[in-house]
């Protein structure tokens, strides 16, 4: 089958799902991409200058402009919308097989209630659309960005130290780096401002008395914020043993999706981390459910506890399907949850659930030639 | 270009040091129309010479339309999208050298890591909005450093000048930014972060590994190489 023709395969299935099709706008202004997941994107990002100087860029994917239209038409109020498209998006190649502008076809659906049941059609429908193609996936790559923070929480920590956590969890290494971090003791004159009755009135002293200028935009109330920061970390000796080796244990599970909710489960357990049995009960609901849907995936899917962190505006489960032929870095469908991402993209003014996922045609037809 | 193309800097302390070091190897620099001239020739060599600015030198390396420059490693690093596959630094020449740096406010007694940068640029974008700005003139290397430290609350600010000036003036919060001594850092409030030394860069005789060489050209470069080597035992 032509690229073409595997489009018209893929659409069809989507559509069969129901929904609007769409082909919304080509060019974003860069800052919607670029505030929403951060300079890293940049390096895949097709931008120019439009005649006034401002940024602009091409659409890197279909998600967020549709999201961005969604979160305009939501303002008049709430209600769900399913949305199915077969368009252009424009990226810088990673590979040097990669193309710059390639189709994809996919559906985002915004405002429904955000359940196991959800995550497991979404993925179903992806599946099948796959299988439409002629391709068989050789794995599945899944993960779920909820459970790290759900047994961050069930820890009882500080809420400094979790938020650093948190945070830490989407960065490569991350995780580590804060777990392993000496403490660096603080000044003494800073750490008795910071104890004082007012302690920005007293950091304010402090940067006169050593004759240092408060430049740039973070306030003296932020720069009191981090440094209670730090001060709570030294104060906490770091983490306690017990949910240190809790989080390095999370971070080790890769198994396979049929084999995952139990090791979660006993995981939390010996840990004592009953404060996670609710994020626990929906992955092991929705993996109940992929499978039942989708038989073959007992054996090709997989779980990974740190898979999909760098996706930056996903929120929930995620996966990936791998061909044979190409690079893990070239998935022919991807798909997960952002349930935050229409109020991100509207600064908060409207909120909705979200999911959605695609199918890549163009790599599907070189998983085809190559098995030919 | 079938002749040995080689580029060297056209004005201030960095041509000065480069003509200095061309002399001590045994191939001094002449000026063709005196010290306004564009175009030179460099004695023992039968090669073009071009009097170019560091930036065109490493540019012109990169894309392979020279075959030999001297220019600052920094600028090298930051053009290439590619530095492996782009060039080759022959010998690093021990002049101009200028460290690239991160640096924040020295009031942000809460920020001395990358690591601390990430979590104030985190508290930052749910405070303001937005992202904290990091201006500089060294993009690719900025983008790469940071994503290596796994830096991603922050937005890069094009800079064109007085770079480290930008947190006084408002156009960013962070910069990266050359230094040699730290003192221009320091007399704006600002500091280098523990692990903010991204690259110590210095003036480097550099090749093209890009640039096709014909057989006169190879014949000129086996010249220039015997020099060099040869420059080693002296010094």
């Amino acid at each position: 089958m032509t690229h073409d023709a595997l489009v018209a395969v893929a659409r069809a299935v989507f559509e069969a799902a129901g929904g609007t099709p769409v082909d919304p706008d080509y060019v974003l202004p860069a800052d919607i991409p670029l505030e929403l997941s951060g300079e890293a994107v940049r390096a895949r990002l097709c931008v120019f200058t439009d005649n006034r100087g401002a940024e602009m860029a091409m659409r890197p994917d279909l998600t967020l402009p549709v999201a961005q239209r969604e979160a305009a038409r939501l303002e008049a109020g709430p209600s769900a919308k399913t949305y199915t498209y077969a368009a252009r998006a424009f990226r810088l190649p990673a590979a040097a097989d990669d193309p710059f502008e390639f189709t994809q076809v996919g559906l985002e659906r915004f405002g429904y209630a955000a359940d196991p049941s959800a995550d497991a059609e979404l993925f179903a429908l992806v599946h099948r659309a796959v299988e439409a193609c002629g391709v068989q996936p050789k794995a599945i790559v899944t993960g779920d960005l909820a459970i790290f923070p759900a047994f961050i929480d069930a820890l009882g920590l500080p809420a400094v130290t979790t938020d650093l956590l948190k945070r830490a969890f989407r960065q490569e290494g991350g995780v580590r780096a804060v777990l392993d971090a000496a403490s660096r003791p603080l000044d003494a004159d800073i750490l008795a401002a910071l104890n004082a009755a007012e302690p920005e009135t007293a950091l304010a002293a402090v940067l006169a008395a050593r004759d240092v200028p408060l430049v740039g935009a973070r306030s003296l109330a932020e720069i009191v914020e981090g440094l209670r920061a730090r001060r709570a970390a030294i104060e906490a000796g770091g983490l306690p043993d017990g949910a240190r080796t809790a989080l390095l244990a999370l971070r080790e599970v890769d198994c396979s999706l049929a084999e995952a909710a139990d090791k979660l489960a006993a995981l939390a357990k010996a840990h004592g981390l009953a404060g996670a049995d609710a994020a626990l009960g929906a992955f092991a609901s929705r993996s109940e459910k992929i499978l039942a849907l989708v038989p073959g995936a007992r054996r090709s899917a997989e779980f990974r506890a740190g898979f999909g962190r760098r996706f930056t505006y996903y929120d929930g489960f995620v996966f990936e399907v791998l061909a044979d032929g190409l690079l893990p870095a070239q998935p022919v469908a991807a798909g997960g949850r952002y349930d935050g991402l229409i109020a991100g993209l509207s600064g908060g003014k409207v909120s909705a659930t979200g999911i959605g996922g695609v199918v890549r045609p163009d790599r599907m037809v070189r998983v085809r030639r190559t098995r030919t | 270009m079938s002749r040995l193309t080689i580029a060297v800097p056209s004005k201030g302390r960095l041509k000065e040091q480069t003509e200095a070091w061309l002399a001590g190897i045994g191939h001094p620099l002449r000026q063709i129309g005196g010290e306004r001239g564009y175009t030179a020739e460099i004695a023992g060599l039968d090669a073009e010479v071009r009097l170019l600015s560091a930036r065109e030198i490493a540019q012109g390396l990169i894309e392979g339309n020279l075959h030999f420059g001297v220019t600052g490693e920094d600028l090298l690093n930051d053009l290439s999208p590619d530095p492996a596959g782009d060039f080759r630094v022959l010998k690093r020449l021990g002049f101009g050298p200028a460290d690239v740096v991160v640096a924040v406010p020295q009031a942000w007694f809460d920020v001395d890591t990358m690591a601390d940068l990430e979590a104030a640029g985190a508290a930052f974008r749910k405070a303001h909005g937005r992202r904290l700005r990091v201006a500089t003139k060294y993009l690719r290397l900025t983008r790469r450093y940071f994503a290596q430290k796994s830096v991603g609350e922050y937005r890069l600010v094009e800079s064109a000048g007085a770079t480290e000036a930008a947190p006084a003036t408002g156009t960013a919060d962070v910069i990266v930014d050359i230094t040699t001594t730290g003192a221009t850092l320091k007399a704006n409030g600002l500091k280098i972060l523990r692990d903010g030394v991204i690259l110590k860069s210095e003036a480097a005789f550099a090749t093209s590994a890009r640039a096709q060489f014909s057989p006169s050209a190879a014949a000129a470069r086996a010249v220039l190489t015997g020099a060099l080597s040869q420059g080693d035992h002296d010094f």
